[in-house]
């Protein structure tokens, strides 16, 4: 026998305690795993390829509130902007699904090849889209969910215009960090049931990144005190701009993870401290044998820590290799893109779990190094 | 001081404790010599303070006042450490509830005190089969306490006390919780200790049957020798 398998022996001495004490550290670490990537999903969104160089030019007021199209002429005059395009959300409900499935968006059809260059589509479908009006793209991810294929033609509701549009699919574009949204001609919805000469937003592409700056302040210059006053911004600002109207998620996931985190640590500490209060004698006896304070105290620590230690690598286990290697887009219906579990986030969660293994052991470890034999003996006899 | 015949020189020896307000002596100056190789029987009755002096002489508590000279070492004077090594290395401790660790096997449980010396395992493993075999357990070490018969517990419990080969035994009302038939065997077994392994065993008894094994019998009463 050694000293590990001592320790060994004494923390798995109650297995079915033992199991359910891993267990519910497994479990409390895959939610904190959980959070903390969902968390960084929502508020750290992936960045495309053309990021830098896209700005986003929206009515002061409030996303809702259209623009009027007279902008667009004045916006391509100003030095840095090489590329423009409206972008309109059209909410859709795609057949009888009860709510919006997939974003869809009016655009200038040759934004794809200036504006959000990084999609990519074969040649065959963005000529189609140029030419023909009714037609749209769908990014890959909802093509494959909807076993939509080129050349089909399906409608949706609108749930923010009166009435219903048919689209044929011109291309499937991949390559974006987000590929689930439908794109279709703004000219298509302005001439059908939409509101000609105005549109949602604007996306610009700046020549360079060092113009971006200058094209931000021109843009929200030219508007400034107009019946449409702008707001222009980078993509990045743009992006947590509209999270924080989900309201303050960080607060919210912060105040779970902390109440997840302080259970666990109160039944890990209780489970710890019954654990040792049952074996007060032995440790007496074990002290009477030559053990000293810190050895006993090391004991404890390890076994505290052992436990913990089992229970992240079941818990943060479980989560990397479900989020890693599982279909996220598949089980979250397509709300999710991704959902990595980063390197810093396992960190975190096994910092977590070796605070835990520790805490839960002091209040035990500290009785017992300051038990006296003669007291330990007499507790259970 | 110790004389070398002496293992055990105690002098003036008080031990008080509170106990609520009030304030028990449990010993009341106590002197006693116990000579090497003696298998001493402490008798009295409940509360006399034979286990606290047993205690004491063990190193596992601390007297108020007055001296416990062992193998000639002030054991009040050592620190907790000190005293924790030097209980390792001279003190062989029987329970009267035998108090083996449960999840571990009876060769497991006599070589717990070794795990703090410097032998190896194999080193180790031999001197546990050598304590296990002085008291007619070979056959079990690899049976749980809840395997053992209470004789045969206490008999692996008496293999663990002398696995270190310290000079001293003590031994708290060891036949207590045994039918008569497995008490007569440890006390045999610890008579056989003296006898052949020249070891000092200390005992605390209520029996005068488990008492008239040993080679001196002396009573506390009122923790006072009398």
């Amino acid at each position: 026998m050694t000293i590990p398998t001592f320790i060994l022996k004494n923390a798995l001495r109650n297995k079915r305690r033992a199991i359910l004490s891993i267990s519910s550290v497994a479990a409390s670490l895959f939610l904190l795993v959980t959070l903390q990537v969902a968390l960084r999903e929502l508020t750290l969104p992936p960045e495309s390829a053309g990021a830098e160089l896209r700005v986003a030019v929206r009515n002061r007021i409030s996303l809702t509130n259209p623009l009027p199209v007279r902008q667009r002429s004045l916006i391509e005059k100003i030095p840095g902007v090489a590329a423009i395009t409206p972008f309109t959300w059209f909410g859709g409900k795609y057949k009888n699904e009860g709510g919006m499935t997939f974003a869809q968006f009016a655009i200038d059809p040759k934004a794809l090849g200036t504006v959000f260059a990084e999609a990519k589509m074969d040649m065959t479908g963005y000529q189609t889209f140029v030419a023909k009006k009714d037609s749209c793209v769908i990014g890959k991810i909802t093509a494959d969910k909807y076993g939509l294929k080129v050349g089909d033609r399906f409608s949706l509701d609108s749930t923010v215009y009166p009435g219903s549009l048919t689209f044929e699919v011109a291309g499937i574009y991949s390559g974006t960090p987000d590929d689930r949204n439908m794109l279709f001609r703004q000219d298509y919805l302005d001439d059908s049931i939409g509101m000609p000469g105005y549109v949602g937003m604007w996306w610009l592409k700046v020549t360079s990144p060092e113009a971006m700056p200058g094209v931000i302040a021109t843009v929200e210059k030219t508007f400034a005190n107009s019946s449409a006053e702008v707001k222009a911004e980078s993509e990045r600002a743009f992006q947590l701009g509209f999270i924080s109207m989900l309201g303050n998620i960080r607060m919210l996931v912060a105040s779970i993870s902390t109440v997840v985190v302080f259970t666990l640590v109160l039944v890990a500490a209780s489970t710890m401290s019954m654990s040792i209060r049952e074996r007060f004698r032995e440790l007496a006896v074990l002290k009477a044998l030559g053990f000293r304070r810190r050895e006993l105290f090391a004991f404890i620590l390890a076994e505290s820590f052992g436990l913990s230690a089992a229970g992240a690598v079941l818990g943060i286990g479980t989560a990397y290799v479900l989020y890693t290697y599982g279909n996220i887009s598949q089980m979250t219906h397509g709300i999710l893109i991704s959902f990595e579990v980063t390197p810093r986030i396992i960190g975190f969660a096994a910092l977590v779990a070796a605070l835990l293994g520790i805490i839960s052991a002091i209040a035990p470890a500290v009785a017992v190094t300051r038990m006296s034999v003669v007291q330990g003996l007499k507790t259970l006899d | 001081m110790a004389s070398p015949e002496n293992i055990v020189v105690i002098r003036d020896l008080t031990k008080r404790y509170s106990q609520g307000e009030i304030e028990v002596t449990a010993l009341d100056r106590v002197s006693l010599e116990i000579a090497t190789g003696e298998f001493l029987a402490l008798m009295g009755p409940s509360g006399s303070g034979k286990s606290t002096l047993l205690h004491i002489i063990a190193g596992v508590d601390r007297p108020t006042s007055g001296e416990c000279h062992v193998q000639g070492v002030d054991v009040a004077r050592l620190n907790e450490s000190q005293l924790a090594d030097w209980r390792n290395q001279n003190i062989g401790f029987i329970f009267q509830t035998f108090n083996l660790i449960p999840v571990l096997t009876a060769a497991e449980n006599v070589e717990l005190p070794l795990l703090l010396t410097q032998l190896n395992r194999s080193q180790r493993r031999k001197q546990v089969a050598a304590a296990l075999d002085l008291v007619g357990l070979s056959d079990r070490s690899h049976h749980l306490p809840r395997q053992l018969s209470g004789g045969q517990e206490q008999r692996v419990a008496i293999a663990r006390a002398l696995v270190t080969d310290p000079a001293l035994i003590v031994a708290d009302e060891p036949t207590g919780n045994l039918d008569s038939h497995s008490a007569q065997d440890v006390l045999t077994a610890l008579q056989s200790l003296r006898r052949d392994a020249g070891k000092t065993i200390i005992m605390v008894t209520h029996d005068p049957k488990a008492a008239a094994f040993g080679t001196r019998q002396i009573h506390l009463e009122k923790g006072e020798l009398s």
